[in-house]
């Protein structure tokens, strides 16, 4: 293989790690309380922002940075849930969707009114910001990070619902609400974490999101939570696994689209990947790794 | 130990509990009969605090001179806390866990470690099936084993009282006879049972006294041998001509 597909390959996965990230939250939460947050992309933005004030407060060492917009997401995903969604607990899905758009705009207009729609430069550290050789790549520093970061956050996830009581709880909540209400399982805390660890993961993705591209604004959140929420429905909604491999694989997909066509293609990569969706769906209905879940009675 | 009087339930806008009153003693077997729809699971539900009653005084008393728990109020996981475990109808297992997790998950409100691991124990002993099958998915046992591991999973929890929904549903006799029989143990190892049954015949055989459920009302009470002479009951539920 040629470096340049090498790298392009590197590309697609570092943008696949931060679709991954996001995906994972839509699904989390699409798996419990059967609700298709639409805001969950605009907690991305709140967690680009969040790292751009943390950068411009001196001497705070970038890992701490890291955690603190970790821990600003998951408070904010768990207010919204409080605010937005708990209230509608019991109500046809339609009505939390709505109210998740509603959510996804306010947030977008109240980023805006604050900050401005004007995009800001989003200056990392020197060291992250250093190039270095990986045999025949040349990588920055940030996106090696970004690619190690994902893995190990979604390892400990992984490991996390497949061994803590929570997680075990999680799982029993995601597939019958009321049997698992019978074994003595909160639900609202169930569903409070689900958002929690959802969000601190979309807020990690805002720190990547800005400093793989340089720049942000109020409304960069669309994109990653529409390409997101995609590659969750790719790996089948409500399945974790399913979205992180949706996730890389509509990376990849995009960045090779791009990457490896002739460039008048490129302006095509968006109907390229709802090309994709559209095709996958038409093949596997509950995506690639989903299960058909019959309605419960 | 268990006593309801005059709970409402409506489901949605439908009337379907109209003023329940029913008492299960300490150490007794109890069972609900009725048909399809009298409101039976409904009853089981409200007790467990998975549906709210519009109306009524429902209440729980886990040990004899104890305080008591106000169904009417308390959430379902206080209610699990205090002693009242629910196998529910149609067994519902979690399918895509294991059968060790289904058990785990059973005992979730638990901090006695050890003790939970000795119960896994006991409920192996008691469904030897299980225990060969801890580590697969629940949902590739069978219908039979299922409701085991239902009912072991409702035992997980160290119920003082428990609540056992159509038992019998869809299994074949053999296994219904076997799990009648555990029933019958476990309430002779000291657990209070309230069964809800269609099989009206075996659930009067096994019961020390039972009420008739018909659509939302008590139509009948008596003991487990009244009932089953009862002309009405042998017409409605026992087949009898």
């Amino acid at each position: 293989m040629s470096a340049y597909v090498l790298e392009q390959v590197f590309n697609g996965l570092i943008l696949g790690s931060m679709y991954a990230l996001v995906a994972i939250g839509f699904s989390m939460i699409y798996g419990i309380v059967r609700l298709i947050n639409f805001a969950h992309g605009d907690i991305v933005m709140v967690g680009a922002f969040v790292t751009l004030a943390l950068i411009a407060v001196p001497g705070l060492p970038f890992p701490l940075i890291a955690l603190l917009v970790m821990a600003a997401g998951l408070i904010l995903g768990v207010l919204i849930e409080r605010a937005a969604f708990r209230p509608m607990r019991g109500a046809p899905q339609v009505t939390g969707f709505i109210a998740s758009l509603a959510v996804s705009i306010l947030m977008q207009n109240l980023g805006v009114l604050i900050l401005t729609a004007q995009p800001r430069n989003f200056m990392l550290p020197e060291y992250l910001q250093t190039i270095f050789h990986l045999g025949p790549l040349t990588v920055r520093a940030i996106d090696l990070a970004i690619l190690i970061a994902s893995v190990v956050l979604m390892a400990v996830l992984v490991l996390m619902v497949k061994r803590t009581r929570l997680g075990i709880a999680m799982r029993a909540t995601a597939e019958n609400i009321d049997a698992a209400r019978l074994m003595g399982i909160n639900i609202n805390r169930v569903i409070m974490f689900a958002f929690a660890i959802g969000s601190s993961l979309a807020g990690m993705a805002g720190l990547m999101w800005g400093g793989k591209f340089g720049q942000i604004d109020p409304l960069l959140g669309f994109v990653p939570g529409l390409k997101a929420f995609v590659a969750a429905v790719i790996g089948g909604v409500g399945s974790i696994p399913g979205a992180m491999l949706g996730g890389y694989l509509l990376g990849l997909a995009e960045v090779l689209f791009v990457g490896l066509l002739p460039p008048i293609y490129s302006a095509y990569r968006d109907a390229f990947v709802f090309g994709t969706l559209i095709l996958i769906l038409l093949i596997l209905p509950n995506g690639l790794l989903g299960r058909s879940v019959e309605e419960r009675a | 130990m268990l006593e309801l009087d005059d709970i409402h339930v409506f489901l949605k806008r439908t009337y379907v509990l109209k003023g329940i009153s029913l008492f299960v003693r300490r150490g007794e077997i109890v069972a609900l009969i009725g048909a399809n729809g009298a409101g039976k699971s409904t009853t089981l539900a409200a007790i467990s605090g998975l549906r709210r009653p519009r109306q009524g005084r429902m209440v729980f008393r886990p040990e004899p001179g104890g305080p008591e728990l106000d169904l009417t109020k308390a959430p379902a996981e206080e209610i699990v806390a205090a002693g009242l475990s629910h196998c529910p109808e149609g067994r519902q297992i979690f399918s895509q866990l294991t059968v060790k997790e289904n058990l785990r998950i059973g005992a979730y409100l638990r901090r006695d470690q050890e003790a939970v691991g000795k119960d896994l124990d006991w409920v192996c002993r008691l469904f030897p099936v299980l225990a060969e099958r801890l580590g697969q998915r629940a949902g590739t046992l069978s219908g039979g084993e299922q409701m085991m591991l239902a009912i072991g999973r409702a035992l997980m929890s160290r119920p003082k009282l428990l609540l056992m929904d159509e038992p019998s549903l869809g299994l074949a006799p053999l296994i219904v006879e076997q799990i009648f029989e555990i029933l019958a143990r476990l309430n002779r190892e000291g657990v209070t049972l309230l069964l809800v049954e269609q099989n009206a015949q075996l659930a009067l055989e096994l019961a020390q006294r039972a009420y008739v459920l018909e659509t939302g009302r008590m139509t009948l009470t008596g003991t487990g041998k009244e009932l089953a002479g009862n002309e009405l009951v042998q017409r409605a539920y026992l087949g009898a001509v």
